[in-house]
Formats: structure tokens, C-alpha cells, sequence
């Protein structure tokens, strides 16, 4: 049985895993900070105003974002499992993500500037945009009236190559240099982010995250097929409406100030799942910490390849996570088909 | 209908450059060791700045032909020109730039183009406590006064003015020399595949004017548009110039244009590479690129 | 006792049809509290449909059930689940649990508003499981169980819910003999002792007839007969629902009625 008790263990540990990796982030950098300079910046008694500005400004709302976009991004991969009953489904395969870009793209168009209110407006469009390509993926996939898995990814795959397509066309139609950082913000990067990001996504993390936790329970009995759930006591449709709503509230914050960073969602929450099992009041809490510490530990590999330049964190994880996902794909298939 | 929305779109669009012209000319020189740069935004710099980032090859050179190179202590991964620039510490791409790579240089000016660099990655910078001066050199008038700021910037206006003067005199030699003459159809390949050229209002399509040539693109709204090969066809350029970079040829860059024969300048083979770095930076070297440019286009009146 | 006491369940002219084709046309029965109440009759005549009816996974078209005199709409969900807990045929699931964790799901409605299950509730799953005889498969995977271990394992999960209506959908389809006579006496024992109401759907018109108080007999989405197995297994009332001629033997000396098959 899963206890309160079991969940704080595991809590625990992912947390301490965590808390490595951003020491490790924290470390890791162009400028020659040694690690007891970085200690000594996070605590107040940075030893050079570069160390303190590199450490604090720099590195520590990067770790700050990657932890907490790994995280959400992990979670929202791992609801919209539990939603779809389907282990490859993720914000990036279903085409939320690719809603989210598009509703964060027009966001940076329509109120460009750098105020505390247009980081809200993105990431209020993004969320916006998040839900439509959710909404238009469910509709596409349930239109026969039940969800096989094919229908499905098709289904996301269509949604993703429209929004992808619309990307471009607003792209090509827009002056570049009212672009600005839209090209390289479209390939994933955690780079440009302050606190003021970092803030608004911390809060639609919390959010969302929270709302699927306390579904936790009743996304369980949901992997036994709707009709079972429904006589088991479940209020399905309002089930699957929040979670529906907080899954996309996580891609939309997250995919406004990061881009979109692929295979976050689908490679974590099924490689937690073969170590904890399914259920999800200990899954999620360990899907967050481990997503959190994944994406911290790419995008310290995506700083330290090419110093100084730097690659898209997007590439690291699609680098980790496209073989994996063909794994998945062949093996859920076999059985499928036996 | 669409001539008249075009032709207000151009109105609206000089009206705009003209305002903008306007507040930078008088905008107030501001106390000593306060600026205030192309874009409007108001930044204190030291009096003389010692370690100074480019964020782009055109400031890179601008610093250079200055006689400054020495107080540049970083510049871009394309910054390769003049040579010794390329030794210079590096802090990343254009538009990747390491934040923790120029701060970790304890720079105390950071010179940044509107063309070029993002506005985000500006306001992160300037967030960070660096003093970011940014140029906008869009066109020939923009780019000799970009070349100005950075001058006063650093110090050295005398030496930035008189550089202009005699950049604008070679201008005016070679508007001179091409005066008079037919004005050939010329189309500038910025990109081949897929073919990207010079739009309305860019420094290109002014360069092709003064060089005496009518570019055939000139007229297009967005400042840099991809375009169809069918449209080239249509348009019956009389010269194609591409901009190279790097090692291949034009011919490598043109692959599949030769079966367009209906384009007389692809079938009488007057189609002509020009150096890419040179044109598309709008820089100091922006008087050869005129040249090399108008060498192509009237090759009997300027050698 | 039954006169004062409302019917666990009351079908009034019920229809009910999705994909453009009736599945219920118009049924009207009473369930009594405490009866066991067997669903027979061809493919497709809608028993499955019946019983997705009764635990309100669909609503229907026309008509009204009532459930304990309340109309079943107006029961919440989770209300209906501590009282009636449903035996599904099979269920995909979508991802790997333990038994224990199956049957766990069905303290769900008991647990209301709690994320975790409390020792209690771990007391009453390893009940059923006790009485379900899965108690020492709490840590198989249920995916890779036996067909029949399954069906036990989802009748634990059921009688967690400590329910007071049980409906089970083809309930012995993948037990072997040995099995439905565990079954059987299973439920008849949870029938007496606990006066637990059970609706059941079966292919075996004499295991049906063997176990139910009463029988109903659909046949096109339609209530062909409802009443004792005696009445209800007759040749000509049989060869009316099914289409074609049955051969019915009574057994002496209680005359009770055996099918014996189709005749050919």
C-alpha cells in the first residue's frame, strides 16, 4: 500500500539527487569560479561581485528554471499519461507544446517588452494556446468515440505539424528584427530567463502540479478504462477536465519562457514508472524531482559542450530521449500485436 | 488596391524613420559620462572605456579602423576582421551569446546592433549592471552614423568623422562616375536556397542605387523576403549578384538556376559573386562593398 | 417486508441506444432488496447495457430508473458506488498493479476525500480478498494473472466496496467448475448472510437457473419474460428469445428445469 510515509521517503531522495545536480549546474560555467567561490556566493559571501553576479544572476535562475520547467514538464508528460491511458503520450507528441509556442509566439508579437505584465501575457497566451491544441487533439482522437493509441499520436502529430506550420508562417511574414530571440527562444533555451520568469513559472508550477496531485487517486482508478472508474465513484469528466486544465497550465508557463524542450515528458515519467510502478501518488512526486534533475543536468551539458557558445537544451534531451522513444514505440507495439 | 496600400505602407514607413530621425538628432548629449544610444535608451559609460565587448563583426570592425582594437578584450565567433580580431577572446554566436562569458571578461562597455543581436538578450545584459550601447545602422545615412557613435563612445569622434567624410567622399566618387549611365535590372542573392534578397529600405538595396543599378527586389515590403524562383524569372534581371561566404563558388551556390534560360543574365552568364561579409555588414568596409558592387554593375565606369 | 420496503432498483420503459442502434427498447422490471436476479438471453440483447444502466455509466434515453425509490440521476456518483459495486467481464488496464493494489481501488468511494488509504481500508480489501480467494496473489501484477484468478481478483475489488447490490457481468465465463461452484456458493452465502442484492449477466442459462431467485430473459433489446427459472426456462418462451427451437428437460421429483440445448 502506498502511505503517506512512502511518498516522503521517496520525496526525499529525488530531492537530494536534486540538490546535486544544481550544485553541479551551479559549479559549471565559462568563468573560473571554483566551486568554494559558488558556495560561498550562494550564502551571501561571495568573495568578487563576478562570482556573485555569475552565481546569482546567472546561474542560479538558470538551474532555478531548469529545475522547476524539468519538473512541470515531467508531471504534464506523466497527466496526460494517465489521461490518454497511454505511456507515449507527452506535451510535445500530443502538439500542446507545439499550442503553447504558437500562443506564446503571438504573445511576444502582440506585447513585446520586457514588464512584469508582458511575461504574464505570454504566458497567459501560451496557456491559452496550450488548451486549444489540447482540446483540438482530444476532439480529433475521440471522434470515432473511444481513443485507440495510433488515433492518438496521429492525432498529435497533426495538431503539432499545424501549430509547427503556423509558427512558420507568422515567422515568415514578420519582419526579423521584430523577431528578436522568437528564432533561437523556438529551438529551447533556458538561457534569457531572470527571476521575474523564473517566478511566473515557479507559480504556474506549484499550480499545476498541485491540481494533478490531488487527482492523484482518481487518475488511478482511471487506468482501469472510464467505465470502471465511473462505478468505482469516480466524477470522470471533472477529473479529466482539471488535470486536462493543469496539464496544460504546466506547458503553457513553462513552454513561455523556455521554448519548447522535447522528450522531458514522455522519457521520465515511464522511466520512473518501471522503477516506483504506477500509481500516481508516488509516481508524480518522483517524476517531478527526477524530471527537475534531468533537465538540470542537460542543461549543464548543453553550457559545457561548446563553451562558450551554447547549444539549444532542447538538443540534449531530444538526443536522450528520441532513441528511448523508439524503444517505447516497438516495444508497446509487440505487445500490442501479440 | 494593393498599389495603394503599398504606396501608404511607404508613406507610413518613411514617416516613422523620419520620427525616429528626428529623436535621435535631438536627443540631449546628456551629462558627462551619460549616453544616449540609437535606440533612445539612456546608459552611463565610463569616460574611457578600457575593456570593451562587440557583440557583432560590423563593431568589431568599426573598433578596429578606429585604432582601438587593443580595448576590445571580446568579441563574437564570427568576428574575422581584421585578422587579429579572430584572436581575440571569444563569448559566444550572435545570436548564443555566453552571458557568463562576458561578464567573466569584466567588461566596462558592451556594444551591441539592433540588426543583428536580440532585444531580450540586451535587456538581460543590461539587467545585469553592463552598460550596453546599441547601434542601428539600418541604412547608408544609419550605418555612417552608427560609425560616428561608436567614435564618441570611444573617445575617438574626431577620428569617427573624419573616416565618414572621406567614406562619404568615395561615395559621392562613385555616384559620379556611374551618373548618367542606364541603371542595369540587378538581382542580390543574400541566400540561394531559399533565395532570400534585399527588400525595401535595407542597406543593400541603397548600396545597388549608388552603385547604379535597380535592384529588382526593391520594392518588396519585408526587409529581407524569401522568394519564389519564379518570381526572378518574372522580374528579367540583367545582372545577378550573390553574396559568397566562405569557399563556394557561385556556380555551387547557383546549382539548378541554369536550366532558368529565360533569364538573360543566367543564359549570357552575368551573374557575379561579391564577397558577402563585405555587403551584408554595415560597416566601416561599406565603401568597398559600393565598389565592389558597382564594379559589377558598370565594370566600364568604375575599375 | 418487501411492501414497505422500496425495490433496490426500478426500471420504468427504459431505451437506451448509441451508434444509431436501440440497445434497450423499452424494459420495465423492479429489482427487490435482497433477490438474486439472473440477466439471460442471446447476443446483443442488451444485458451489458442493463447493468452500465444500473451503475449509471450511461443514462437513459427515455424512461427512468429508480434507485431505492430516488431516481438514479440524483444519486451521486459516489454515493452509488458504496452501495452497489459492479464485477466487470475484463478490464484493459492501462498500466501494471498488483492485485493488492486493485483491490485497494475499490475502497475509493469509502475513502472520500482522502489520498491515501488508512489501515482500515488495507483490513478491508485483504477481507475480500480473503473471501474472493486472492488473498496470496496480493503481489501478483494482475496482468499476469490466469483469466479466472482475474475475475476473482475483480470480484475482491467489488465486495471492498462493501456494497449492498452487487452486479456481475458474465461472472463465470473463465471459471472452470471447480471455480463457479466457489462462486455460487459465494454468492448465495454473501445473498443469506449479508442479504446482499445480486444482479448477474450470464451465458449459462442453467447455471442462471440454479443461482437466480428470478430471471430476466431479453431478446432484442426488449424484456421477453421476468420471473422464476421455471417459468422463464421453458421451450416455447426460450425458443421465442432465441430464435429457435430448445430442448427444456424437467428434473424429477422438484421439477426443476434443465436446458439440454438446441435442438438440431
Amino acid at each position: 500500500m502506498i502511505s503517506r510515509r512512502r511518498v516522503g521517503v521517496a520525496s526525499a531522495v529525488v530531492a537530494g539527487g536534486l540538490a546535486v545536480a544544481g550544485l553541479l549546474g551551479l559549479a559549471t560555467g565559462p568563468a573560473p569560479i571554483s566551486p568554494g567561490d559558488v558556495v560561498a556566493a550562494l550564502v551571501g559571501q561571495a568573495r568578487s561581485d563576478l562570482a556573485a553576479t555569475v552565481v546569482l544572476e546567472l546561474r542560479l535562475p538558470r538551474v532555478l528554471l531548469a529545475a522547476l520547467a524539468g519538473g512541470g514538464l515531467a508531471v504534464a508528460g506523466a497527466a496526460f499519461q494517465a489521461l490518454t491511458r497511454n505511456p507515449l503520450a507527452d506535451p510535445a507528441v500530443l502538439g500542446v507544446a507545439g499550442g503553447a509556442a504558437l500562443g506564446a509566439v503571438l504573445g511576444h508579437l502582440g506585447g513585446l517588452g520586457g514588464s512584469f505584465a508582458a511575461t504574464l501575457g505570454i504566458s497567459a497566451a501560451a496557456f491559452a494556446g496550450a488548451l486549444v491544441a489540447a482540446t483540438a487533439v482530444y476532439l480529433i482522437a475521440t471522434a470515432g468515440g473511444s481513443l485507440p493509441v495510433q488515433t492518438l499520436l496521429l492525432a498529435g502529430v497533426i495538431t503539432g505539424l499545424f501549430f509547427s506550420a503556423v509558427i512558420t508562417l507568422v515567422v515568415s511574414l514578420v519582419d526579423f528584427a521584430q523577431l528578436g530571440g522568437i528564432l533561437h527562444w523556438l529551438m529551447g533555451s533556458l538561457g534569457v530567463v531572470g527571476y521575474r520568469g523564473v517566478a511566473v513559472v515557479a507559480a504556474g508550477t506549484l499550480v499545476g502540479t498541485a491540481l494533478v496531485y490531488a487527482q492523484a487517486r482518481a487518475l488511478n482508478l482511471l487506468a482501469l478504462g472510464e467505465e470502471s472508474a465511473l462505478q468505482l465513484g469516480v466524477e470522470a469528466e471533472r477529473v479529466k477536465r482539471v488535470v486536462f486544465v493543469a496539464a496544460s497550465l504546466l506547458t503553457g508557463v513553462i513552454v513561455a519562457q523556455t521554448g519548447p524542450i522535447g522528450f522531458v515528458g514522455l522519457i521520465v515519467p515511464h522511466g520512473v514508472r518501471l522503477v516506483v510502478g504506477a500509481d500516481n501518488r508516488l509516481l508524480l512526486p518522483v517524476v517531478a524531482g527526477a524530471g527537475a534533475t534531468f533537465l538540470v543536468l542537460a542543461d549543464t551539458l548543453a553550457r559545457l559542450v561548446v563553451q562558450p557558445a551554447e547549444l539549444p537544451v532542447g538538443v540534449v534531451t531530444a538526443f536522450c530521449g528520441a532513441p528511448f522513444f523508439v524503444y517505447l514505440l516497438r516495444t508497446r507495439l509487440r505487445r500490442r500485436l501479440v | 488596391m494593393t498599389a495603394a496600400s503599398t504606396g501608404w505602407g511607404s508613406r507610413i514607413a518613411l514617416a516613422v524613420t523620419l520620427a525616429l530621425a528626428g529623436l535621435t538628432a535631438w536627443s540631449p548629449a546628456g551629462t558627462a559620462g551619460e549616453v544616449t544610444d540609437m535606440l533612445g535608451r539612456r546608459l552611463r559609460i565610463p569616460d574611457r572605456a578600457a575593456r570593451i565587448v562587440s557583440l557583432a563583426p560590423s563593431i568589431t570592425e568599426t573598433v578596429y579602423v578606429l585604432g582601438d582594437g587593443e580595448r576590445l578584450v571580446g568579441v563574437t565567433d564570427y568576428c574575422d576582421y581584421p585578422p587579429e580580431a579572430t584572436r581575440k577572446p571569444r563569448v559566444g554566436g550572435i545570436s548564443t551569446p555566453s552571458f557568463e562569458a562576458i561578464l567573466s571578461l569584466r567588461p566596462d562597455l558592451v556594444v551591441a546592433t539592433s540588426e543583428s543581436n536580440y532585444a531580450e538578450h540586451v535587456e538581460r545584459l543590461t539587467s545585469l549592471g553592463l552598460p550596453v550601447y546599441v547601434i542601428r545602422p539600418v541604412d547608408f545615412e544609419t550605418t555612417l552614423e552608427s560609425i560616428e557613435r561608436v567614435g564618441e563612445v570611444l573617445g575617438r569622434a574626431a577620428a569617427a568623422r573624419a573616416r565618414v567624410v572621406a567614406m562619404r567622399r568615395d561615395a559621392d566618387a562613385i555616384a559620379r562616375a556611374v551618373a548618367g549611365a542606364p541603371r542595369p535590372r540587378v538581382l542580390y542573392v543574400v541566400w540561394p536556397n531559399p533565395l532570400i534578397a534585399p527588400g525595401r529600405g535595407t542597406l543593400i538595396t541603397e548600396l545597388i542605387e549608388r552603385a547604379g543599378g535597380e535592384s529588382v527586389t526593391r520594392a518588396e515590403p519585408l526587409p529581407y523576403p524569401r522568394l519564389s524562383l519564379e518570381t526572378v524569372v518574372e522580374r528579367r534581371p540583367d545582372r545577378i549578384i550573390v553574396g559568397r561566404h566562405g569557399q563556394a563558388t557561385v556556380e555551387e551556390l547557383l546549382r539548378g538556376w541554369e536550366r532558368l534560360g529565360s533569364i538573360s543574365a543566367a543564359r549570357e552568364g552575368r551573374v557575379y559573386g561579391v564577397d558577402g561579409d563585405l555587403v551584408h555588414r554595415p560597416g566601416p568596409r561599406m565603401i568597398e562593398a559600393l565598389r565592389a558592387l558597382a564594379r559589377v554593375i558598370h565594370p566600364e565606369r568604375v575599375p | 417486508m418487501a411492501g414497505t420496503m422500496p425495490p433496490v432498483f426500478a426500471a420504468r420503459d427504459v431505451e437506451f441506444g448509441y451508434g444509431g442502434a436501440f440497445r434497450l427498447a423499452g424494459a420495465s422490471f423492479d429489482v427487490a432488496a435482497g433477490e438474486i436476479l439472473g440477466l439471460v438471453g442471446p447476443n446483443s440483447s442488451g444485458k451489458t447495457t442493463l447493468l452500465r444502466l444500473l451503475s449509471k455509466v450511461h443514462v437513459p434515453d427515455r424512461g427512468e430508473i429508480r434507485f431505492r425509490g430516488t431516481p438514479i440521476g440524483a444519486v451521486g456518483r459516489l454515493a452509488l458506488a458504496r452501495e452497489v459495486a459492479v464485477v466487470p467481464q475484463e478490464e484493459q488496464l492501462a498500466f501494471s498493479v498488483s492485485v493488492e493494489e486493485l483491490v485497494l481501488m475499490g475502497r475509493y468511494p469509502r475513502g472520500r476525500g482522502r489520498l491515501f488509504e488508512a489501515a482500515e481500508d488495507l483490513a478491508r480489501a485483504r477481507d475480500a480478498m480473503t473471501l474472493a480467494g486472492v488473498l496470496d496473489l496480493g503481489d501478483q501484477p494482475v496482468d499476469a494473472l490466469a483469466g479466472g484468478e482475474r475475475q476473482r481478483a475483480l470480484l475482491a475489488r467489488a465486495l471492498a466496496q462493501e456494497p449492498g447490490v452487487l452486479l456481475l457481468d458474465e461472472p463465470t465465463s473463465h471459471l472452470d467448475l471447480l471455480h463457479q461452484r466457489h462462486l455460487v456458493g459465494l454468492l448465495r452465502r454473501l445473498n443469506q448472510e449479508r442479504g446482499m442484492t445480486v444482479v448477474f449477466v450470464s451465458h449459462d442459462l442453467n447455471l442462471a437457473g440454479e443461482l437466480a431467485d428470478r430471471l430476466l430473459l431479453l431478446s432484442g433489446g426488449r424484456v421477453v419474460r421476468l420471473g422464476t427459472p421455471h417459468e422463464v426456462l421453458d421451450e416455447a418462451v426460450l425458443e421465442q428469445a432465441y430464435g429457435c427451437p430448445v430442448w427444456v428437460e424437467r428434473l424429477a421429483p422438484s421439477g426443476r428445469p434443465v436446458v439440454l440445448g438446441v435442438r438440431l
